[in-house]
């Protein structure tokens, strides 16, 4: 095995909370809204749905090929050549996806705060350091995710209490006036996000206590689904039928902050804040990249394909992304969509197949 | 020993580039100095010709601003703060405008407060929000106000208690005397099934002479972006007791059968609005739950007596309701503006109906029953018993 370190199932589930939240939390509520109006705090159970079959796949696959991720076992259900190309198909899509994480993360921050920096900039120094990250392995990068998630959630907790005198739960109203199909379109862009939870496949062989890795998975889900009913619920009752007319809710909301007159202006802790959950998103999904490559290599060390691949995931995210619109359109469009028949239906598919070769092992 | 000099030389060598790299982490490039800005605490807005748009700025002038004991004496001259304007088709040219004669860069990050001139709020004002939700710097929590005349003779106005004008209309709108709306609440009000919105209505004061002051003086009701009238300050109680806004309020009135006036203070207020659809009419009824204490009483009445307090609770409500009714009444017939949010609570109970009359709400709001019951309840007479100054066997009651 190319990964010496071990981590628990618990470090796992925190390391996947960013992995959703970090990115989700910045825009998808916007998106929810658009298309659920003031239903959008039902759509994170539905698209959570997706999360809990994400990681069952991921167990599921886990169990009939211990120790392997999931770009060894795909080679051995699909076969060498087969599998190779699916393997190369999850390749390409780790990287577009990281690429367009941090594109949204970029975007955020230069739209926002830096508004005159390049975004290259924005963009390759979280890269630099997400990459310093992933080289030291799967336990640094469980460490750093053990050490930011308790300030993340310690910041969504401080915007919670501080606009409790903003909210107007009375917007709530009416429940599923149009019955349940608009909180369901709401529900296909945090959809996507959710899919990202197959990236546990790659986090099994690592843990220490892997009869526990479902029931951290399904709580790790659980937590952002519960993370996301939140929030969406919180900016619904600071702005109503406004929520989706804001391209940021959730920060703008933070402005919004005003206790006696010299509390207020926090949106800058919260981006600190955003920005450490971030780093924590890209830099698991840029390890389950690192990893899987070398696999799908076969090479003995992961750590000389970190820096290339660092430098793939910026290109990716610059790449005929020219603007926040297109890359709107990417991510609210093409992604979620994109997400779902990789992350879930070419698993279910493996799932299904190793499952019929168990079945029927005399047929081989 | 040669070699190892040289390795400390390298060693050195390398110590201090590593030092030097961190000056690029400060991420300064493009840093602006505080002292390099012009904050801007105010902005005002008013027509200009050929549709444009007249901007006025309130800027802070830190020298003077900092330090209250610097304000005596010493440099009486010495405002804290400046009024600039100029013109543009948005305010965003306007804005580029102004830059050319402001010496420093233009900042909205701490900007307070938006006042609209009266003849702009009347030809609408959706187009001009705009900027304010989209640039980064301004924020959300701005209060908006209607000016009566031109909102740059507002931002002019140097107060005496505050610092600058555009304090005084923070801390008018944090005390909720009148209407107090954000920049948010504006945004959600115009794009709310109401089709109507209420801003505050300031005015300059030149009483007594040489004095110069603000006052929030009544709303301007607005259709959908348009102001189409102003109410009084006295018909603005009304709307705020509806809205559920009310937090500050003395009523006073005769109680019957006696002699001189008992004012009551407002500790809390809860109002709900409760629709109901009945046979195709449209009913509102708002419950309203007042807690007051006595804090002037001018009759002989002993307020210590629980029945005659029971007595006065009543005419209390009474006083309410008839208060909120003429607000009701006028609204809906002089304004025909649903201010009061009566379209939200439809929304909210009866979505389907409410679907089918929302593009008639402007003809139906004013056919709108109306019904108020309200609860009063007096908690305490204060800090006296029995009416101070009056003989004991005058007083009523005892």
């Amino acid at each position: 095995m190319i990964e010496k370190g071990k981590i628990s199932a618990q470090q796992m589930a925190i390391m996947m909370y960013p992995v959703i939240v970090g990115t989700g939390i910045i825009s998808v509520p916007a998106v929810s809204a658009e298309y659920a109006k003031n239903d959008l705090w039902i759509s994170p159970l539905w698209a959570a749905l997706i999360g809990f079959v994400a990681v069952y796949i991921a167990f599921q696959l886990h169990k009939f090929y211990p120790g392997q991720t999931i770009m060894q076992y795909t080679e051995h259900i699909m076969g060498r050549t087969l599998g190779k190309i699916l393997g190369f198909l999850y390749l390409v899509f780790y990287i577009q996806m990281n690429g367009g994480g941090i594109r949204i993360y970029a975007e955020f921050v230069t739209g926002v705060l830096l508004t005159k920096t390049p975004i290259i900039v924005v963009i390759s120094t979280i890269v630099l350091v997400c990459a310093f990250a992933v080289r030291g392995g799967v336990e640094v990068v469980a460490r750093v995710a053990q050490f930011f998630f308790p300030l993340y959630v310690l910041s969504m907790v401080v915007i919670i209490v501080l606009l409790f005198p903003d909210l107007n739960y009375k917007n709530i109203f009416p429940i599923l006036a149009d019955g349940l199909i608009p909180s369901m379109r709401g529900a296909i862009v945090p959809g996507g996000w959710f899919a990202e939870f197959i990236l546990v496949s790659v986090l099994f062989p690592y843990l220490t206590n892997v009869e526990k890795g479902r029931k951290w998975g399904m709580i790790s889900v659980f937590s952002v689904m519960m993370t996301f009913m939140v929030t969406n619920l919180l900016i619904l009752f600071v702005f109503g039928e406004t929520t989706s007319r804001y391209l940021y809710p959730l920060f703008t909301a933070s402005r919004y902050i005003s206790i006696a007159d010299f509390l207020q202006k926090l949106d800058p802790v919260i981006m600190a804040m955003w920005v450490a959950g971030s780093f924590i998103k890209f830099s698991v999904v840029f390890y389950a990249l690192v990893i899987c490559t070398a696999q799908w290599l076969n090479l003995s060390n992961y750590r000389p394909i970190v820096f290339p691949l660092g430098f793939l995931t910026i290109l990716f995210s610059i790449w005929g992304v020219p603007s926040k619109m297109v890359e709107s359109e990417y991510n609210f469009i093409v992604f979620p969509v994109y997400s779902f028949f990789v992350q879930i239906l070419i698993p279910l598919l493996l799932l299904s197949i190793a499952f019929f070769r168990r079945r029927r092992p005399a047929l081989r | 020993m040669n070699t190892i000099s040289l390795k400390r030389a390298v060693n050195l060598m390398l110590t201090f580039s590593i030092c030097l790299l961190t000056l690029f982490l400060t991420g300064c490039w493009d840093r602006v100095e505080i002292n390099d800005l012009a904050l801007v605490m105010a902005t005002g807005l008013d027509k200009a010709n050929d549709n444009n748009i007249e901007l006025s700025v309130q800027l802070a002038i830190p020298k003077a601003m900092g330090g209250g004991q610097g304000m005596v004496g010493g440099h009486g001259g010495d405002k804290p703060t400046i009024v600039e304007k100029a013109t543009g088709k948005t305010i965003f040219e306007a804005m580029s405008r102004l830059q050319e004669k402001v010496s420093r860069r233009i900042f909205w990050g701490h900007n307070e407060v938006i006042i609209i001139g009266e003849k702009l709020a009347r030809e609408g004002i959706q187009r001009h929000i705009d900027f304010f939700t989209r640039h980064p710097s301004p924020r959300e929590r701005s209060f908006v106000f209607v000016a009566k005349g031109k909102a740059i003779d507002t931002l002019k106005v140097i107060p005496d208690l505050e610092r600058s004008s555009a304090e005084i209309t923070r801390e008018l709108a944090n005390f909720k005397i009148g209407m107090s709306v954000t920049l948010k609440e504006l945004v959600q009000m115009l794009i709310g099934n109401t089709r109507a919105a209420a801003l505050p209505w300031i005015e300059v004061e030149r009483e007594p002479e040489n004095k110069m002051g603000l006052r929030v003086n009544g709303t301007a009701v607005f259709k959908k972006d348009k102001m189409v009238g102003r109410i009084n300050d006295k018909v603005t109680r009304g709307v705020l007791w509806l809205r559920n806004e009310i937090k500050l309020s003395a009523v006073t009135f005769e109680p019957k059968g006696a002699e001189g006036q008992i004012s009551f203070n407002l500790l809390r207020s809860h109002t709900e609005l409760i629709p109901k659809i009945e046979n195709g009419k449209w009913k509102i009824t708002a419950k309203v739950v007042t807690e007051d204490d006595v804090v002037e009483n001018e009759t002989k009445l002993n307020l210590m007596n629980p029945k005659i307090v029971k007595e006065i609770e009543k005419q209390l409500e009474q006083e309410i309701d008839d208060r909120i009714l003429m607000t009701v009444k006028l609204v809906q017939e002089e304004m025909e503006a649903d201010i009061f949010g009566f379209a939200d609570a439809f929304y909210r109970h009866y979505p389907d109906q409410w679907s089918k009359v929302k593009d008639q709400w402007d003809e139906k709001f004013p056919e709108v029953e109306v019904d108020i019951k309200s609860n009063a309840y007096i908690r305490r007479p204060g800090m006296s018993t029995s009416p101070q100054g009056i003989p004991e066997n005058e007083v009523k009651g005892k």
